[in-house]
């Protein structure tokens, strides 16, 4: 692949950012528009900072559109990573075998390249046609040649300053299907972008952010769709997600995941309070191309932590959901967490594994919850099968043979609070950073806090677009030094932990899988790290500089294997946890080698 | 001490309206708190100074002004350009809660 025309464009290109020459910025009518727009441009200050660099040099790009098949096959083959889980069961494992524990002490920095933002860098980056997409905190986004780190093209999208955002700039990544990038965006929007030259192909408006929206996750692509969902459990919104035709951005279908007046589980809500009760679904779910079903998962009810106005279990949050992808009908549900109160979302990563579950073959659906269990259930048709504690500190609730919990009384929030309850409301995992599973070993692997919390009611006012929280956890073991984190490997046929591998702070980032049987992953003190899949020893780590909160991928090319992993964290939130504030923040991807 | 510090607190011992008023009566203390708890903390305010990239509300430095004039003011309209969008005229006993608010964030004031 020739990437010499691309790499001299890009230059050309930065130069102009110096005011060497005249900026190109995409000409299509929904760029957004600069700050001096309608002024004089004699009158104007300063010129406008350009927001957009395309490319016309196409040379070297010469895969074709990524197709459906593609999409199925996942990233069995290892010179792509087309998808925010790896493949369609969100495995996030590496066909690569030559990453290996014997080989990966000689990783060597192949790349890097910042962000020049700040904020949480929670990138899956995609790769597809030797070119890596990268987002950014506060969505910019970056085509550079994934052997050499060099920018192809470029956008930054203009945000509003009054972003309803509760928990950071984040973006986890784009997808990519035919000829077409797509990012979703803080202000939630979802963007079209052509995978060679950046050109805006098409801008949709999920909804109004100033509403409580926003979007954070990685699209999905199922057929010719485009499946994302909304954030804004902490505002009160009615939450949902819509598939999108990745065509022309027109809008195919929306799931709500909470019942409208006189529909089934509308029950669950006392008085009027589905309508703004939350449930928002803003992680990337999964899809089985064998049935054709798409699971998705949702988040807590709203106010977080105050249920008295929402009594009932308040469906569909915290829940799986399976669905038909071409219509969004609900097939089933499993709630992990009926009334909610502690900010368990239901959204962390799902797999879809097939396994042998107490003798018998079962095509299955596990994730370890932010609730701090493990479940394993048959994703033909929700069947709840078992759950068990993946981590070292579970006291809220134990579950019962069909899969409900039976809660401590003295976990729920209190105005006045003295129990420390675990996991706090970070969890345990979290819908924000993703796991890894190796098929080999039929084990995942996924990063945790180990915190307790003080939680904490008050009165909580609902007004349109304004936080609406109900009370707050109190940070118990975080200002105490007592919170750490874990990497763990579940046995996914048992829900056993196998090993763990303990960090000072609490671990708040992805997982890799590879076949050659390593796991990848970061710390908060900026570390990236590769362990042992067979028993979690340490192989290699290598200090990036910020706290880690990417999700790590691995791929092939020319015979050289990459692993990306992006640092950068945002003390703001990781403090909330017990991480460290002490690290500046700045977002910077790291591609290491080895060939 | 700064000078912006004596200021604001020159102009906030100057004070001695309802939220004076409700900071000797321990009920609308503790309302102003569970109004606070519930609806201003969570992920946004902190009752620690944890260095987030939200105001923290209980040391001596006010963006939009520390009199409880200000503070009422800040809470009733809100802040233009951010996500904090004023509470009107909507908590559950309107403006005597907001006050409730206000006494509770002097209740709970380092000083300066």
């Amino acid at each position: 692949m020739n990437l010499l025309r691309p790499v001299m464009l890009s230059l050309c290109l930065l130069l102009t950012v110096q005011g060497c020459s005249d900026p190109q910025p995409a000409s299509s009518p929904s760029e957004p528009s600069s700050p001096t727009a309608g002024v004089d441009p004699v009158e104007a200050a300063a010129p406008p900072l350009p927001t957009h660099w395309t490319n016309e040099d196409l040379s070297g790009m010469d895969a074709g559109p990524v197709s459906p098949s593609m999409l199925v096959a996942g990233n069995r083959v290892a010179n792509r990573w087309i998808q925010y889980g790896g493949d369609y069961a969100n495995h996030r494992h590496s066909p690569i075998t030559r990453l290996t524990p014997e080989a990966v002490p000689n990783l060597r920095v192949a790349w890097a390249f910042p962000t020049g933002t700040l904020g949480q860098f929670e990138v899956s980056p995609v790769v597809y046609d030797g070119v890596m997409y990268v987002t950014s905190s506060y969505n910019r986004l970056f085509a550079l040649a994934a052997t050499t780190g060099e920018l192809i093209w470029r956008y930054d999208h203009a945000q509003p300053d009054d972003l309803r955002i509760c928990c950071g700039p984040i973006n986890r990544g784009v997808a990519i299907s035919g000829d077409s990038v797509l990012m979703a965006t803080l202000d939630a929007r979802l963007l079209a972008f052509h995978r060679k030259t950046g050109q805006l192909l098409w801008d949709t408006t999920i909804a109004d952010y100033r509403a409580g929206f926003s979007t954070t996750s990685a699209p999905l692509i199922v057929k010719n769709l485009a499946i994302i969902g909304v954030a804004g459990g902490e505002y009160g919104v009615r939450g949902f997600f819509d598939a999108y035709d990745i065509n022309d951005g027109q809008r195919v279908w929306r799931h709500y995941t909470l019942p409208a007046a006189g529909q089934p589980g509308v029950e669950t809500w006392s008085g009027d309070s589905y309508l703004r009760g939350g449930s928002p679904a803003w992680t990337t779910g999964a899809y089985d191309p064998e049935t054709d079903t798409l699971y998705w998962t949702t988040g807590n009810p709203a106010p977080d932590w105050n249920g008295d106005a929402r009594m009932g279990d308040n469906l569909f949050s915290n829940s799986l959901i399976a669905l038909n992808p071409d219509t969004g009908e609900r097939l089933w549900h499993f709630q992990f967490t009926p009334h909610d109160v502690w900010d368990y979302d239901g959204n962390s990563h799902i797999f879809l594994v097939d396994i042998t579950y107490q003798g018998r073959a079962v095509k299955a659906v596990v994730q370890a919850n932010r609730n701090g269990f493990f479940y394993i259930l048959d994703r033909s048709n929700g069947e709840f099968l078992s759950a068990s504690s993946y981590l070292e500190q579970v006291n809220w609730a134990s579950i019962d043979d069909k899969g409900r919990p039976e809660v401590d009384a003295a976990a729920y929030p209190t105005e006045e609070p003295s129990h420390r309850v675990c996991p706090g409301n970070i969890g345990g995992t979290n819908g924000a950073w993703s796991g890894a599973y190796s098929p080999d070993l039929k084990t995942v692997f996924v990063s945790s806090v180990e915190a307790c919390q003080l939680f904490q009611k008050g009165i909580s006012v609902y007004i349109e677009g304004n936080s609406f929280m109900g009370g707050a956890p109190q940070p118990s073991d975080t200002v105490s030094g007592r919170a750490y984190g874990n990497l763990s490997a579940i046995d996914v046929q048992t829900g056993a932990v196998k090993w763990r591998y303990r960090d000072d702070q609490p671990m708040m980032a992805g997982t890799l899988s590879t076949a050659g049987g390593v796991v990848f992953s970061g710390n908060l003190n900026g570390y990236a790290l590769a362990l042992d899949a067979a028993d979690g020893k340490l192989l290699w780590k290598f200090k990036m500089g910020g706290g880690v909160r990417s999700q790590p991928i691995a791929y092939e090319i020319d015979g050289t294997a990459y692993v990306a992993i992006g640092s950068g964290s945002w003390a703001s939130f990781e403090t909330f946890t017990g991480g460290p504030a002490n690290i500046p923040e700045g977002g910077h991807l790291f591609v290491f080698a080895i060939p | 001490m700064p000078l912006v510090a004596v200021v604001v607190l020159l102009t906030a011992c100057g004070d001695s309206g309802p939220a004076d008023r409700m900071l000797q009566q321990p009920e609308d203390l503790k309302r102003g708190r569970n109004l606070f708890v519930g609806s201003c903390m969570g992920y946004c305010h902190s009752m620690q100074d944890a260095k987030k990239d939200i105001p923290y509300l209980f040391d001596c430095e006010w963006l939009h002004g520390g009199s409880d004039d200000q503070i009422f003011t800040t809470i009733t309209n809100g802040v233009e350009g951010t996500k904090m969008l004023g509470v009107g005229n909507k908590l559950p006993e309107g403006s005597t809660d907001t006050w409730r608010l206000v006494a509770f964030l002097k209740s709970e004031r380092r000083p300066c």
